[in-house]
C-alpha cells in the first residue's frame, strides 16, 4: 500500500483503467439485461406474455362493423388447443373490432369480463362500476372526453345500444387499447351480422381475432414454438396486407420480438456487448500489464537490492502479487461505485417501445396526419444492479492481475541479485 | 583462528572477459580485509562470489563450512539474508522507504511484526551513529548519513560478515574516514568479519590484511 501510495501517479491510471472495465462491464450487461426486460412491459400491462393474431383482408367497404387486416377470425378449436400446452398459465381471447358508424369511428374491443384480461380492463375503471349486463359497454377516458360521454349514457355501436357503466383510463397507445369495451358475446353477434365484415372475410359465430397467452417467464420461447406449429400458416390468395404480412398468416408476438426492435432502436445487441467488452477487456488488460511491467522496470535496481539483502524470488514475487491486488481491488471497488452511480443515474430515464401498428390497429387514413399516430410507449428505463455481473468483472479483474503477475513473476525469475552491483 | 571463507580455484567469466581466474584464498573469522585492485581487475567480480550474489563457473567456496557455490538461487538468499551484509558503494537505499525502513530492509521476507522490525531497525541505526532522522526518505540525506544506514541495514540481520564494495566511493575524503573508522569500530568491537573491495591504498591500508588482485588473479595473499 505504501509503495502504491509513493507512486501514485503511475498505479492511479492502472486503477483508472480498472474501474472504468469494471464499470462498463456492470452498466452495459445491467442496460441489456433492462432493454430485455423494457421488451416485456407492454405485454405486462395486459399480463399476458405472447398474442396470436392472424393476417386477413383489407376490408372493401369501411361502413358497419369490419376486421382490421391484421386481425382476421380465428376458429375456436385452435384456441382451446393452446390451453394444454406445457407452460401455458392462461389463456384469454377478445374480438377486436373497427365500427364505422355513421357520426363517428370507434375501436371496439370484446372481451369476456371474468377472464383475466377483462379482468385487467375492469381494474383500470376511473368512474362508474362494471358492466353488469350484455347491454353495458365500458368507455375509454380520452374516448369519452372527446365526445363528451358520462356513465349511465347510451351509446350506439352499429346500431345496436348500449349503456354506459363506467369509464376507464388506459394507455391510448397501448397494445389492444379500444375506445369501448363489451362482451365477447356481444362483439361476436356484431362482427357474425356485419355484410361487409362477412364479405370480406369467413366469420363464424363464435370466432375471435386476438389471443392472450400467459406463459411462465422460463418457457415462453418454447410456447411461442408450439404455438407456431397449432397456427400454421394458411396463404389464401398469396396476398400481403399493407404491413406487409402475408394474408392468412398468424403473427405470434413475444417480448423476443418487441426485444429485438429495442436493440436495432439503441444499438445495443448482445453481439455488440460482448465486442465492445471484449476489446475492452483486452485493452485494459494490456494497458494494465504495461503499467504495471514499466513499473517494475522502473524497479529493477531495488529489485535487485532486495535480492542482495536475500529477497527470495517468492518474497518478491509475493510483494508483485501484493501490490497487483491492492490495485486491482481499488479499481474494483472504484468501477463498482461508478457503475451503482452511472446505473442510479439510468434508472431516471426513461425508454419508449414501440408498438408495432398490427398491434394496436388505427385506420390511418381517419387521421388528419396518419404519420402523427402515435405508436410509441414510454416506460421508466427498468435497469437495477446486476449482480452476476459484478461477480464476472471481479473475475475478469481476477484474471488480468492473474496474467500481469505470471508475466511480472516471470521477469522477476530472471532478475539477478548480482545485477545490483553492476549499477556500481 | 578459523577461516570462515574458503576459495579453491574460483574462476568467472563475463562474456568474453576471465574476470576471475583461478583464484584461492581464505578469510579469517573476524579479520578485516581488503582487497585491492584497479577498474577492470576483477574485485567487485570476486566480491559478488564471494557473498553469493553471483555464481562461480569453475571452483568452490566455502563459508562457514558450508559450500555455496552449489546452492540454487533460493537457497543463496536465504544464505544472503542470515550470513552477510553487503554495503555497497552508491548505497542502494530504495527512494519509496525511509531511513528507518531501509534499514528494516532484510527483515521484510521474515515474519517478523512490523513494531519489532522498526525496533531493530532503531537499534541498529544507533550502532552507526544516526538516532535520529530516521523518518527521512534517501534524497532528504546526505551521502555519508546514507551510507551509515546502509551499513544498518547491514547489520541488522546480525550478520557473520560484512561485505563492502568501495564503500567510501561516493563520499568527500571526511565523510570517507569516519564510514570507515564506523567498519573498524565494528570489526574491532563485534568482531565482525569485514571484507573490503578498494582500489584506494589509504583505504586498504586500514586494513589488517591485503589482497591484491590484477586481471583476475590474486597476486599477494
Amino acid at each position: 500500500m505504501q509503495e502504491i501510495m509513493k507512486r501514485k501517479g503511475r498505479y492511479l491510471l492502472s486503477i483508472l483503467v480498472i474501474a472504468l472495465v469494471v464499470a462498463m462491464v456492470i452498466t452495459l450487461n445491467s442496460l441489456s439485461i433492462a432493454y430485455k426486460d423494457a421488451a416485456k412491459l407492454p405485454f405486462e400491462s395486459i399480463h399476458s406474455s405472447i398474442i396470436i393474431q392472424k393476417n386477413g383482408n383489407v376490408p372493401e367497404n369501411t361502413t358497419g362493423t369490419v376486421l382490421s387486416c391484421s386481425l382476421a377470425p380465428i376458429s375456436l378449436p385452435s384456441v382451446e388447443r393452446i390451453s394444454s400446452i406445457d407452460g401455458v398459465k392462461d389463456v384469454s381471447s377478445g374480438l377486436f373490432l373497427w365500427v364505422f358508424d355513421s357520426d363517428n369511428f370507434k375501436r371496439v374491443l370484446g372481451v369476456h369480463w371474468n377472464d383475466s384480461i377483462g379482468t385487467r380492463i375492469k381494474s383500470k375503471l376511473v368512474v362508474g362500476r362494471a358492466p353488469a349486463t350484455d347491454t353495458e359497454a365500458l368507455i375509454e377516458q380520452t374516448y369519452a372526453s372527446q365526445y363528451g360521454l358520462r356513465i349511465n349514457q347510451p351509446i350506439s355501436i352499429s346500431g345496436k345500444a348500449f349503456t354506459i357503466s363506467g369509464i376507464i383510463a388506459t394507455q391510448g397507445n397501448d397494445i389492444v387499447s379500444s375506445d369501448a369495451y363489451i362482451g365477447l358475446a356481444q362483439a361476436q353477434q356484431l362482427a357474425y351480422t356485419s355484410p361487409n365484415l362477412q364479405a370480406t372475410e369467413s366469420f363464424n359465430a363464435d370466432d375471435v381475432n386476438i389471443i392472450f397467452v400467459d406463459a411462465d417467464q422460463a418457457k415462453v420461447k418454447s410456447v411461442a414454438a408450439q404455438l407456431k406449429d397449432i397456427f400454421t400458416d394458411s396463404a389464401q390468395n398469396g396476398g400481403k396486407t399493407p404491413t406487409g404480412q402475408t394474408i392468412g398468416s398468424y403473427t405470434i408476438s413475444t417480448p423476443d420480438s418487441f426485444e429485438s426492435q429495442i436493440s436495432s432502436l439503441f444499438l445495443l445487441s448482445d453481439n455488440l456487448i460482448a465486442v465492445l467488452l471484449a476489446v475492452t477487456s483486452i485493452g485494459a488488460a494490456l494497458i494494465v500489464i504495461k503499467n504495471m511491467s514499466q513499473s517494475i522496470l522502473e524497479r529493477r535496481k531495488e529489485f535487485g537490492i532486495m535480492k542482495a539483502v536475500g529477497f527470495a524470488s517468492r518474497d518478491l514475487r509475493n510483494e508483485v502479487i501484493a501490490e497487483t491486488s491492492v490495485q486491482l481491488f481499488l479499481g474494483y471497488v472504484a468501477g463498482l461505485v461508478l457503475s451503482a452511480v452511472a446505473i442510479f443515474a439510468l434508472a431516471g430515464t426513461t425508454i419508449a417501445v414501440s408498438i408495432p401498428w398490427d398491434l394496436n390497429p388505427y385506420p390511418h387514413f381517419l387521421a388528419s396526419d396518419p404519420q402523427s399516430i402515435s405508436t410509441m410507449q414510454t416506460y421508466p428505463l427498468p435497469i437495477s444492479f446486476q449482480y452476476p455481473y459484478a461477480i464476472a468483472a471481479f473475475l475478469l479483474v481476477a484474471a488480468i492481475g492473474m496474467v500481469t503477475v505470471l508475466i511480472l513473476a516471470r521477469y522477476l525469475n530472471k532478475t539477478k541479485a548480482v545485477e545490483v552491483l553492476r549499477y556500481e | 583462528m578459523s577461516d570462515i571463507i574458503i576459495t579453491k580455484s574460483l574462476s568467472k567469466r563475463l562474456g568474453k572477459v576471465q574476470a576471475i581466474r583461478n583464484v584461492s584464498m581464505s578469510v579469517r573469522k573476524g579479520e578485516f580485509l581488503a582487497i585491492q585492485g584497479h577498474s577492470g581487475s576483477g574485485k567487485t567480480t570476486l566480491l559478488g562470489l564471494l557473498a553469493g550474489l553471483d555464481s562461480a563457473d569453475a571452483g568452490e567456496i566455502l563459508f562457514n563450512g558450508k559450500q555455496i557455490t552449489k546452492m540454487d538461487e533460493e537457497q543463496l538468499a536465504l544464505f544472503r539474508r542470515e550470513n552477510i551484509g553487503i554495503v555497497f558503494q552508491s548505497f542502494n537505499l530504495i527512494p519509496t522507504l525511509n531511513a528507518v525502513e531501509n534499514i528494516a530492509l532484510p527483515l521484510f521476507p521474515s515474519n517478523m511484526k512490523n513494531g519489532e522490525m522498526l525496533a531493530k531497525a532503531t537499534l541498529a541505526a544507533r550502532e552507526v551513529g544516526l538516532g535520529q532522522r530516521l523518518e527521512h526518505y534517501p534524497n532528504e540525506l546526505s551521502g555519508g548519513e546514507q551510507q551509515r544506514i546502509a551499513i544498518a541495514r547491514a547489520l541488522i540481520n546480525s550478520p557473520k560478515a560484512i561485505f563492502a564494495d568501495e564503500p567510501t566511493g561516493n563520499l568527500d575524503s571526511k565523510t570517507g574516514k569516519k564510514i570507515l573508522e564506523l567498519l573498524k569500530q565494528l570489526n574491532k568491537e563485534k568482531g565482525l568479519t569485514i571484507i573490503m573491495v578498494t582500489h584506494d591504498d589509504k583505504m586498504a591500508k586500514a586494513a589488517h590484511r591485503i589482497l591484491k588482485i590484477k586481471d583476475g588473479v590474486i597476486r599477494h595473499g
